[in-house]
């Protein structure tokens, strides 16, 4: 059985659609996007000059922005198939939208990368797109009336923790997801061990010395091991450490 | 004396307020259209309605708190930057975490002491920076989206016929996120640690629960409820750590 490494083979009527379609409305809304303050600062005489945009201050912002979104196209995209287009121009995947597709996949019983996993993510893509642009707009109509409640401390530190609370809850979707298609894949967790060794080090190891956390380079850490993760998958199913077999035996 | 922009005539303008307006309009009618086709392929599939409204119903609880904590960061940057840039940045393409970054570190980059001063002295050229910066930041992703996301879809996407090096590598990607994820967590920060168990915990209790035949629906929740009792636990957990 050999895969045609060099053509797309998508058979999937939806999944030929967000290809092709759901690529043209996101350069539509990303040129939109990128329009937007010039047109409002040409009408205000205000555009700066590229040396303003672009100096040694400004560049080591982008910098450190750039491979962060680098890395979250390289990871997130085989994940979330077909529905990526969606999940990037509205932005915010790791804090919801990456959970909320594995929350639908989990629900509907349909595994990642299959077209009734992409169909049914992309539900719950667009559900959760629409409802954040609801919640925000009544949020920014009522500012005024409303701030008081989301500036108390409480509120903004529940609001910190979101992603390790995400976490928590994730895990238990990442292993019944990967169990509810026709092939079980054994000992899958064995190609990241490496991963989690390496990465369970340093980050022990930032602790003891610094007392502090990776967790604001966790984009450079994952373009960083998504190739080890990877070479070492590939090697230890080789080998036959990681095998995939029918649900039924 | 000459007449110049400043940033809060460009944060106030009707000119700004009705582009964002059209741009979240574009935003909605796509996600709509996206949920349409999905929606209808689904049935086409063979997904029962009512599995497909239950992932509604379950994506509409499981938005809202996280949304609630974008909204906490949209009172973060309306302090900086009005109530209109804000809004359409936190809609679009960035992150929170991305924006609220941003707006802190690019006050000093264009010369101000601190946000305030900002707000209270940048002309209309000065906040242009930012907001091109703002813009253009997190387009990196899409270099790779557009052009690529097809074939970085279709190299996992799975079939009958796919050899079984695809179903490995489609698991890697999300079992790679983990590993980074989870260490990063448990040891970098105490707190984060026991928020992260915490959800966990409530997870597997919600997950017990369900197997209930009186508590089925607490089924389609468990990631919602358990998220939510992640975040609340931090404020027990900050009190003693």
């Amino acid at each position: 059985m050999k895969d045609k490494k060099n053509t797309p083979t998508f058979t999937d009527s939806f999944q030929i659609w967000c290809h092709k379609w759901g690529r043209i409305g996101t350069l539509i809304a990303l040129i939109y996007m990128i329009a937007l303050p010039f047109i409002v600062l040409t009408y205000f005489d205000s555009v700066p000059s590229l040396g303003e945009v672009i100096n040694v201050g400004t560049i080591s912002i982008l910098m450190i922005y750039i491979p962060v979104g680098f890395s979250e196209a390289l990871s997130y995209t085989p994940i979330l198939g077909g529905s990526s287009y969606l999940t990037f121009i509205t932005g915010n995947i790791m804090n919801l939208k990456l959970p909320c597709a594995v929350n639908a996949m989990k629900i509907a019983k349909k595994e990642q990368n299959t077209p009734e996993g992409e169909a049914i993510a992309s539900v719950g893509v667009a559900v959760c797109s629409i409802m954040t642009v609801i919640i925000l707009a009544i949020a920014a109509l009522l500012s005024t009336w409303i701030s008081p409640v989301f500036e108390l401390p409480e509120v903004k530190t529940a609001s910190e923790y979101l992603i390790p609370a995400l976490f928590g809850s994730l895990t238990l979707g990442l292993f019944s997801s990967t169990n509810s298609g026709k092939k079980i894949v054994k000992n899958g967790i064995m190609g990241v061990v490496p991963v989690l060794v390496i990465v369970s080090v340093i980050s022990i190891a930032i602790r003891i010395l610094t007392g502090g956390s990776l967790f604001g380079m966790i984009g450079f850490l994952i373009l960083a091991m998504l190739p080890i993760a990877i070479i070492s998958s590939r090697i230890m199913w080789k080998k036959g450490i990681i095998k995939v077999v029918d649900k039924e035996s | 004396m000459e007449n110049i922009t400043t940033m809060k005539d460009i944060i106030n303008s009707p000119l700004l307020l009705t582009l964002v307006i059209i741009g979240l309009l574009y935003i909605v009618a796509f996600s709509l259209v996206y949920l349409k086709k999905a929606y209808t392929h689904c049935l086409e599939l063979g997904i029962t309605k009512e599995d497909i409204h239950k992932v509604i119903k379950s994506s509409i609880v499981f938005s809202i708190v996280p949304s609630l904590s974008i909204v906490v960061g949209l009172f973060v940057l309306i302090a900086v930057m009005g109530t209109v840039w804000s809004w359409w940045r936190l809609s679009v393409i960035g992150s929170l975490s991305y924006e609220t970054m941003i707006a802190s570190s690019v006050s000093s980059a264009i010369g101000f002491d601190s946000t305030a001063a900002m707000l209270d002295q940048a002309t209309g050229r000065q906040f242009g920076v930012v907001m091109i910066l703002m813009s253009i930041g997190m387009l990196s992703g899409f270099l790779i989206l557009i052009p690529f996301g097809k074939k970085l879809s279709s190299s996992v996407s799975k079939s009958e016929h796919s050899s079984s090096w695809k179903y490995v590598l489609s698991g890697t990607f999300m079992l790679c996120l983990f590993s980074v994820y989870i260490p990063v967590l448990l040891f970098g920060d105490t707190i984060q640690a026991a928020v992260m168990l915490t959800g966990l915990v409530i997870a597997l209790a919600l997950g017990v629960l369900a197997k209930n035949p009186k508590l089925k629906w607490v089924g389609e929740f468990i990631m919602a409820f358990s998220m939510i009792g992640g975040m609340l636990s931090s404020l027990f957990w900050t009190k003693i750590f």
